[in-house]
């Protein structure tokens, strides 16, 4: 296969961001395109390398077939849209009919987001898992913010022990997933700025009292509605085509949930606080963006391998 | 966007499925015959067949299938389902509505 072809496949590839078993299937119809039409090219008396770039130039621009054919393959079906909210509605109602106050219904939830997870991360990794993927990660961030309440001296657990694992656990969590697509990433992250949220309008600097409980009891349905929002925003992005209308509305619906909180929390968030969440909000898009572009370019080298062409 | 690049977008199913009711074909294969058929009229950029025959694929109205050529190649072969079938049959009836009005004004007009 001369370079040209090899250089253009390469770039369609690059730009799929399909199921790799789709992906190949993609590339071969390509490959064969290709093959038929270098032969007939060739039949018209031109050499090797000029028929590959006329045929090259009949097929028009790599990135151009790569984002149509991703916008053919790209809307998932209703049910794995509700696969994928389902997250979001569960933890909406634990919170719109209070049942995380009991701790059989947050048990379940937790086996169940547990299980889910496990089984699709070993199951083709489809996109329905990557939120149940950013519930799962859930013990890790409540496990952080429980280490806020350690007495003083303590510091050192977090930072011999915590910080290294939870890393680690990211780390190796993103690694995987960017092979995939970076918005998937996002579609992980995106609860934890409201989660984050929310726990910092509970005025967690006196500790968790029974005036926490309460705070949590009077927001209870402002939470559930910003977990609705999100799985609004799940919805519309497993169903639209568009990938940059993908990344957008997953954006809007972390900024309306966290716009839910910011107004219902009466001044309980500080204007630095919401700054910070929403510069947080913006990161969990840009820099998984930024590490793929990086892992590309190989400009990570091995940190985030990215596939390569088979 | 041209006039003529801009009806080709909008009739690409039909074309695809009107072809594909006549026998099983491989992309370069249907770029051929459009490109013969119609002499010249439907040639487009050859990688933008593969997405609407993919669209295709995806909404049940074709079923794609790998073969292996008596060369020993292996293309994948496009065949029209009954849910394709079916499509074609409700475009081609509006195609010939829709063409069947627009004579009787142009040609209406070019009588007078």
């Amino acid at each position: 296969m001369s370079t040209i072809v090899q250089e253009y496949l390469d770039n369609v590839r690059s730009n799929l961001r399909l199921e790799p078993s789709d992906e190949q299937e993609v590339l071969s119809e390509l490959a064969t395109h290709i093959e038929d039409e270098i032969q007939d090219l060739k039949k018209t008396g031109l050499r090797e390398e000029e028929a590959a770039s006329v045929c090259i130039r009949l097929l028009g621009s790599a990135k151009t077939v790569a984002r149509q054919i991703y916008e053919a393959h790209s809307q998932g079906t209703w049910r794995q849209a509700l696969l994928a909210c389902l997250p979001h509605l569960l933890f909406g109602l634990v919170f719109l009919l209070n049942w995380w106050r009991g701790i059989v219904p947050v048990l379940v939830m937790l086996v169940m987001v547990l299980s889910t997870t496990v089984y699709g991360w070993w199951h083709r990794r489809s996109s329905w898992l990557f939120p149940w993927l950013g519930y799962s990660l859930l013990p890790v961030v409540a496990a952080g913010l429980s280490l806020l309440y350690l007495p003083r001296g303590f510091a050192w657990l977090a930072v011999l022990i915590y910080l290294p694992l939870a890393l680690w656990l990211l780390y190796r969590v993103v690694s995987q997933t960017i092979k995939k697509d970076w918005v998937y990433i996002s579609l992980m992250l995106l609860p934890m700025p409201v989660i984050i949220s929310w726990f910092l309008t509970t005025e967690w600097r006196e500790g968790f009292t029974v005036a926490t409980i309460e705070r949590f009891y009077y927001f209870g349905p402002w939470i559930g509605g910003s977990f609705l929002a999100l799985a609004f925003g799940v919805v519309s992005f497993v169903r639209i085509r568009k990938r940059w209308l993908k990344v957008a509305v997953l954006f809007m619906a972390g900024v309306i949930a966290v716009s839910l909180i910011a107004f219902y929390a009466r001044g309980r968030l500080e204007f630095v606080q919401l700054l910070l969440l929403f510069l947080f909000l913006a990161s969990i898009f840009l820099i998984p963006a930024l590490l793929e572009t990086g892992a590309r370019s190989g400009r990570w080298g091995k940190i985030f391998e990215h596939r390569p062409m088979v | 966007m041209s006039e003529r690049h801009e009806l080709i977008k909008s009739s690409i199913d039909s074309l695809l499925l009107a072809l594909l009711n006549e026998k099983p074909m491989y992309g370069y294969q249907i770029i051929k015959e459009l490109d013969g058929r119609s002499q010249g009229y439907f040639r487009f950029k050859e990688g933008t067949l593969y997405p609407a025959l993919h669209r295709l694929e995806k909404a049940g109205l074709v079923r794609g299938k790998w073969e292996t050529l008596p060369s020993g190649q292996q293309r994948k072969y496009y065949y029209i389902t009954e849910k394709g079938y079916a499509t074609l049959v409700d475009k081609r009836t509006s195609w010939l509505e829709f063409l069947n009005a627009v004579n009787m004004i142009i040609q209406a007009e070019a009588g007078q």
